[in-house]
């Protein structure tokens, strides 16, 4: 760490989801959609066409009745980092820059009116994170006044996904600046669907601060190739090199083990590839 | 009546005929244009993709038409850098496949974007680090150099020919067709293999990663070597498809077999290297991401191993062994069936390479998508198709695209006006508009 | 001039030259791609001052503190509040779609009046005072008539200033017919009334039990206050407290808890008294506790020792014996075990049974008003209003029984019995109900049997809404008189549904009334007005809002300071006060009428032989069940292997499938004693054998484009099956049959 020379930490943020917690309510999905101004249509249950920022995956362990168990897996997007800072899936692959990777925040961002909807970035992401606008975005008659100014409404044809609430970032951010002061207090940016979980089964804040919660949950071990010390934490397809900042929290093992993909009869898991 | 356009010494079919002919291609050509307007004003919900299958149908047409165009490189890399000359007859030929090929594949982009209009961006706000920019730069450079080689062409029209102007330009543009063969084999074997490195360098799609050297997965060689393998495989079946329709034969065939042979060799060696990247992907690469081969090719009703082994074996080792045998290649039959398999091979490659990533979950939660084109995708699809169609036709009327057609066909003493005309692109709804008329 | 081809050509290549190397071509091509950075049809926001208002979301019973932020006038997002005490910034999914109800296309902008037949969507607009004229003067007629009881008015609920309104001013006219909506309340209210004496709210105190037995609540599915549920078992996970789920199905309850014990639906019963048997047997209940605030235990031993052996439960319930053995040891060695009862997400009652066994194990363990218990909860009481004014003909009225038999010599000690109404309207010849009102509530979707209740609704003379929403009950009315939403209106708001410390908050206009609507409450003072008399004077205030300001006092200010008022370190009611029985004790047996905890099995409708499959209903937090339907964006959560397009799955066990020649995704007829509908299979491993389940929540035919017409009314398939000892509704399900369609 250069901490002598610069008073600049970047900042990595980053959530834990406590999935013991988590009961699959779907508040996460609709306090996302109605922060972001997700728009909707009258058949949203073609989940291949639905606009969901925030999804709720239901796992099931393909028990048989009753030893069946079932599990919610909320997935954002998961802020790829990749195996080099900025290495995301879609990222790399955006041929106009209309995504990018904030290093000072972390943050994968996406840039509506620069995108011009190649959806090259959908194809990349194993997370189904990413999502097009196959329609123009249309509110009924007088539901447009509900309509955040913080978020602008993405026109048809592009990509767009997850993107921390950073536009609330912002918000602290200027607040922060005005009051005089250049570094945020955890509870000062938080997504809005941290703050809607009514389990509380979401922390959200700064993987690189040590004064932030998420940071102590799955504080790395350095003597386990950086995994977490929580046994219980993991991350969806670590394996895969994407290097996500969204973490997991599941007591059970069926459900940690649903978060990668494993050989029949492999039990460890093993170190993730790395790419040039 | 438009006899004074016609090249000597050849005979083509009256102009009625022609027209009706060009007229039944139009409208399929029509269709393609009005689904292609639907889906530019109404936006890309007139297609069945989604958010799953975000590359689809056109993604793969696209890759394919490439493919397949890559004749036109490949054949001219041949005629003007290592000097074969007996191809001197077919580049023509390849060069107009190669440019409808390319123009499609621009065409087919502008289309598949959701915002066309910002399409440019590409360019202007370009990712270096992406396959994709790599791809749109080198493509449309290469359609640039494809159309300057196509021009000679078209200046070599009859009455064209007669402005000594134009006279002038397209002999002092053939002189130097050798620069530009170079620099569209240059251009082509990076927008061909960055085509490869388009899904090569997913690496949260198992199905597709692949590792490889600096920035480029094993996929980027392995398509420019499939596509300077069946590239000319396309050009043959098409220069065979145009002789039946028109009845006559075009090209020597010295020059078919000399580019069948080597086509064959280039399949052979790919359909080993495309076994090697295989192997290594199954038994090493993929397991290290927790999949085994037959995640991939189960639990769904369409995309079984029996691709896999279709493609490698009977659309690689088939073909190749065909093509390098001369016995093979000499044989009409075995011939047509070699090349066919050649095509079929590198566009089922490239479906796979497209369409079955698309498909293949990722996320152990996820499942299998399946995805049927739209008729609003199947008629843009088709629409480069009949475009071609109509675009050989023309040429063939009114340009000297075969050197050899007057040799091989030597005329009647009589100057009868009517010829034959034909052309085609696998189209089957058109072939009973093509019954010949007779020369 | 004479333009030669040399020329011409010339000209047009020139000219191509030229125009690419001029500006136009690139001007033209920057433009439109700025132009599709901002097409005049995706709105742009409007940017404004910021600012937030704290009110109470009462769109179900959880009545959760809200925080709405506003840009100028436009409420552009609701959130959480911070430190309240029912969900500390938390919000539910239906919660946070608040201004899509606000806002969307299900609104009735004006008073309307129907036109054409009921329920045909015809309708015209009318002005305030001719609807509430029109009102008044039917009930003038019928007064005069002398039949001020045949007036009803149907309630969502049944506490605060406005529900208190609705009794006052059908008291004041002559009418008993005051109704509540049904839900597991009322079995609660009825079981503390019998075996405490109390009439108070059945509170849970979760927060600071360690062993809890739900039978069949789905406690994280929507039941009570969901935000402080989801609270509580996020604090269970923390502290490994036990959590034991007994239902057929695998609900979201069943798979976060720590065991699920499937159970043939409608035995839970028999699985109490199976528990009490081995608690009792083994002597493992708390002696202190029945030693000096039970009454009756000997002889409900002698009962439960004699028939609730494990090895009977066991072929009751389906549940092995040594489970049960081990289940009932794990309870009641269990330091603040607590046992809950009502089925999904409670808005059923259960038989009257079923719940005292379960609450008789809460006082087998001891755990009644203590900490980690359940608790008779006593509403604050804030409304002091002037006696009402009677003239003879209210006395007279107010003489007649109730309509729905509730406090008649069959149910003497039930509140409330709405779904007996049909059955009471139907066969008359003239129709004991001429006018009836209903506000917060969708009794034409949330009612069992449907059809009969929208056949006895037809037979009413004058339906009028005074819903917001063009719901299934507004649709089929004869006058609607909109309410202003929860987020343009004042009204205070009671404790929430379940929980022991007592919380008043305020709801309070965020947002000018979007429409022509008007608070409920006005509408009431003004038709007493118009009414004239002792019906007028019984209500002396102006307007709603000046009887809410006078009725809170003190607290006004409070409330609309703080946003809510709670007594946090609230203390379980006082034992020698809390029991108003005749024995001042817990009684397990109620010496009056004889009520005792046992099981008796609900018959339910439909036979084996021509319905071999068992049809039961689910709830899910993201299908809104009650007078609220889903709004878009809670529609959009709804998972695809529940709906699809317009089909809606019904889930069976693999097995069954296999048994019915069914399978995954196919189309089938299910059909009832009570109806068929069309819907698809989806197999899920987590459903018992023999069991068909269908998600209550859809099949709406009101609402707007994006939730009517989609999917089946559950309760368009099963009827009410009158539970003998309290006349609650007790069915639980009801038999089925599968069909390929």
């Amino acid at each position: 760490m250069k901490e002598g020379r610069t008073h600049k930490r970047f900042q990595k943020f980053g959530m834990v989801i406590d999935l013991d917690k988590c009961t699959g309510c779907g508040s996460c999905m609709v306090a996302c959609m109605a922060e972001n101004n997700v728009p909707f249509r009258k058949d949203e249950s073609n989940k291949l066409l639905s606009i969901t920022w925030m999804r709720v995956y239901k796992l099931t362990n393909g028990m048989p009745f009753p030893e069946t168990d079932v599990c919610y897996l909320p997935r954002p997007c998961m802020q790829c980092a990749g195996q080099h800072e900025g290495h995301s899936p879609c990222v790399s692959v955006c041929p106009a820059i209309a995504t990018d990777y904030s290093m000072e925040s972390g943050i994968v961002s996406q840039i509506y009116t620069r995108c011009f909807g190649c959806r090259y970035c959908m194809a990349s992401c194993p997370y189904h994170a990413r999502y097009f606008n196959w329609w123009d975005p249309i509110w009924p008659d007088g539901m447009e006044k509900y309509l955040s100014p913080n978020v602008s409404p993405r026109m048809r044809g592009v990509v767009e996904k997850c993107s921390f609430c950073f536009h609330r970032y912002q918000r602290a951010k200027d607040r922060a600046y005005m009051e005089g002061r250049r570094e945020l207090q955890e509870d000062e940016y938080q997504t809005a669907c941290t703050q809607a979980c009514p389990a509380g089964a979401i922390t959200f804040g700064d993987l690189n601060n040590p004064k932030h919660a998420v940071s102590e949950m799955v504080e790395p071990d350095p003597k386990h190739s950086g995994r977490p010390k929580n046994p219980n934490a993991f991350r969806l397809l670590e394996r895969l090199g994407t290097n996500p900042k969204v973490y997991y929290l599941s007591s059970r093992e069926w459900v940690r083990r649903a978060g990668d993909n494993y050989l029949k009869n492999e039990k460890k898991v093993k170190k993730p590839v790395h790419h040039g | 009546m438009d006899s004074a356009l016609i090249p000597r010494g050849v005979k083509r079919c009256p102009l009625w005929q022609f027209l009706l002919f060009i007229g039944a291609a139009g409208i399929v050509l029509l269709w393609g244009v009005y689904a292609m307007f639907l889906c530019w004003f109404k936006g890309l919900n007139q297609t069945n993709m989604n958010d799953y299958y975000g590359f689809a149908l056109w993604i793969w047409a696209d890759l394919a038409v490439i493919a397949v165009g890559g004749g036109a490189f490949f054949t001219g890399l041949l005629r003007y850098i290592f000097g074969k000359d007996a191809l001197k007859n077919i580049i023509n030929y390849a060069v107009l496949i190669g440019f409808i090929c390319y123009s499609s594949a621009l065409l087919i982009l502008a289309i598949d974007i959701g915002q066309p209009l910002r399409g440019w961006f590409i360019f202007w706000h370009a990712n270096v680090h992406s396959m994709l920019t790599e791809v749109a730069f080198c493509l449309s450079c290469y359609f640039g150099v494809l159309t300057i080689e196509y021009i000679p062409l078209i200046l070599e029209n009859r009455q064209i020919d007669k402005v000594p102007f134009f006279h002038h330009l397209g002999h002092n543009m053939h002189e130097v067709m050798a620069v530009f063969a170079a620099t569209g084999a240059f251009l082509s074997f990076f927008h061909q293999g960055s085509l490869g490195g388009v899904a090569g360098v997913l690496f949260g799609r198992p199905f597709a990663f692949r590792e490889g050297i600096f920035i480029w997965p094993w996929t980027f060689f392995l398509f420019t070597w499939s596509a300077a393998a069946c590239g000319p495989c396309f050009t043959i079946l098409v220069t065979k498809i145009t002789e039946k329709v028109v009845g006559k034969k075009l090209v020597k065939d010295n020059a078919i077999e000399l580019l069948a042979k080597i086509s064959g060799w280039m399949l052979l060696t790919y359909t080993i290297a495309k076994f090697i990247d295989t192997w290594y992907w199954v038994t090493v690469l993929a397991p290290s991401q927790g999949f085994t081969l037959m995640d991939f090719y189960s639990n769904n009703p369409l995309y079984g191993i029996w691709i896999l082994i279709t493609e490698i074996a009977i659309c690689g080792l088939v073909p190749a062994a065909i093509l390098i045998t001369p016995k093979g290649r000499k044989n009409p039959v075995a011939l047509w069936i070699a090349i066919s398999l050649a095509v079929v091979g590198v566009c089922l490659n490239r479906w796979v390479m497209v369409l079955q990533i698309m498909a293949v979950p990722v996320m152990t939660f996820d499942n299998w998508v399946m995805y049927l084109p739209s008729w609003q995708e199947v008629a843009t699809t088709i629409l480069p198709g009949a475009y071609g169609v109509i675009l050989i036709a023309i040429s063939y009327r009114y340009l000297p695209v075969f050197p050899n057609e007057a040799e091989l066909n030597p005329m009647e003493p009589l100057p009868a006006e009517e010829a034959e005309e034909k052309s085609v692109e696998p189209s089957v709804d058109l072939e009973p508009e093509l019954t010949p008329a007779e020369a | 001039m004479k333009i030669g081809r040399r020329g011409f050509l010339s000209f047009v290549i020139g000219g191509a030259a030229g125009t690419a190397l001029s500006p136009l071509p690139w001007k033209l091509m920057d433009d439109s791609s700025i132009w599709t950075q901002m097409w005049p049809w995706t709105p742009v926001p409007e940017d404004g001052e910021a600012s937030y208002v704290n009110s109470v979301c009462t769109l179900c019973p959880g009545h959760c503190g809200i925080t709405v932020r506003k840009i100028d006038n436009r409420a552009v997002k609701i959130e959480g509040m911070k430190g309240h005490p029912v969900n500390n910034g938390g919000i539910c999914l239906l919660g946070l779609s608040g201004l899509q109800l606000l806002y969307g296309p299900m609104r009735v902008k004006t008073p309307l009046k129907r036109t054409g037949k009921r329920g045909q969507g015809q309708w015209e607009k009318i002005s305030w005072n001719d609807a509430v004229s029109e009102v008044v003067e039917k009930l003038r007629d019928i007064r005069s008539e002398g039949h001020p009881q045949t007036v009803g008015f149907i309630s969502g609920f049944d506490r605060g200033t406005v529900s208190r309104l609705f009794e006052r001013f059908l008291t004041a006219y002559g009418s008993p017919n005051f109704m509540r909506m049904p839900s597991v309340r009322d079995s609660y209210e009825l079981a503390q009334y019998l075996m405490q004496g109390v009439q108070a709210l059945p509170g849970f105190d979760f927060e600071n039990s360690d062993f809890v037995l739900s039978f069949g609540s789905g406690l994280i599915d929507g039941w009570g206050s969901p935000v402080r549920m989801s609270r509580v078992h996020s604090a269970w996970q923390s502290a490994g407290v036990k959590v034991i789920q007994i239902e057929p199905r695998l609900s979201n309850t069943a798979a976060k808890s720590d065991k699920w014990i499937p159970i043939n639906p409608g035995t839970e019963g028999a699985l109490a008294m199976g528990l009490a048997h081995v608690i009792v047997k083994e002597s493992l209940y708390d002696a202190d506790f029945i030693e000096n605030n039970v009454e009756g235990f000997f002889d409900w031993k002698n009962l439960v020792i004699d028939k609730y052996s494990p090895d009977t439960v066991a072929s009751i319930t389906g549940i092995d014996s040594r489970t049960i053995v081990v289940l009932a040891r794990g309870f009641a060695n269990a330091s603040k075990p607590l046992a809950v009862c009502g089925r999904g997400n409670g808005t059923t009652p259960v038989n009257i049974d079923e719940c005292m066994a379960v609450h008789a194990l809460n006082a087998l363990v001891g755990n009644i008003h203590k900490k980690g218990g359940v608790w008779a909860v006593s509403e604050p009481d804030y409304i002091n209003w002037p006696e009402i004014e009677m003239d003879a003909k209210a006395a007279a009225g107010m003489q007649h029984e109730r309509l729905d038999g509730a406090g008649s010599k069959t149910y003497p000690f039930t509140r409330y019995l709405l779904p007996r109404l049909p059955e009471t309207i139907d066969p008359g010849e003239k129709n004991p109900l001429q006018a009836l009102f209903v506000s917060g509530a969708n009794p034409l979707y949330t009612h069992p049997d449907t059809q009969a209740v929208r056949n006895a609704f037809d037979k009413i003379p004058l339906v009028v809404s005074f819903s917001s929403y063009m719901d299934e009950t507004a649709q089929n009315a004869d006058l609607i008189l909109p309410n202003h939403i929860y987020l343009e209106r004042y009204e205070e708001v009671p404790t929430p549904a379940g929980m022991i410390e007592p919380v008043i908050g305020l709801s309070r206009p965020v947002v000018e009334p979007q429409f022509n609507t008007r608070h409920v409450g006005d509408v009431i003072l003004q038709m007493a007005k118009g009414l004239g008399g002792s019906v007028a004077k019984t209500f002396p205030w102006d307007s709603y809002d000046s009887c809410l300001k006078e009725t809170l006092g003190d607290l006004w200010n409070y409330l609309i300071d703080k946003g809510f008022w709670s007594n946090t370190g609230a203390m379980p009611p006082f034992f020698g006060t809390s029991y108003e029985t005749a024995s001042g004790k817990f009684e397990l047996i109620n010496k009056d009428n004889g009520s005792i905890p046992q099981f008796k099995p609900v018959s339910i409708e439909g036979d084996e032989k021509d319905y071999p499959l068992l049809l039961i209903p689910y709830d899910s937090m993201r299908l809104a069940c009650g007078f609220i339907g889903d709004p878009p964006f809670v529609m959009k959560t709804v998972e695809d292997s529940i709906l699809k397009g317009k089909d809606v799955f019904v889930e069976l066990n693999p097995k069954t499938a296999r048994n019915q020649g069914l399978r995954e995704g196919q189309r089938v007829v299910l059909t009832t004693p009570k109806g068929k509908a069309e819907v698809k299979v989806h197999l899920f491993e987590g459903i018992m054998p023999g069991l068909v389940a269908l998600p209550r929540g859809l099949g709406h035919t009101g609402w707007d484009e994006y939730l009517a017409g989609k999917g089946i009314n559950f309760n368009t398939l099963i009827g009410p099956v009158e539970d003998p000892d309290s006349g609650l509704d007790a069915a639980w399900g009801i038999r089925a049959k599968l069909e390929k369609a």
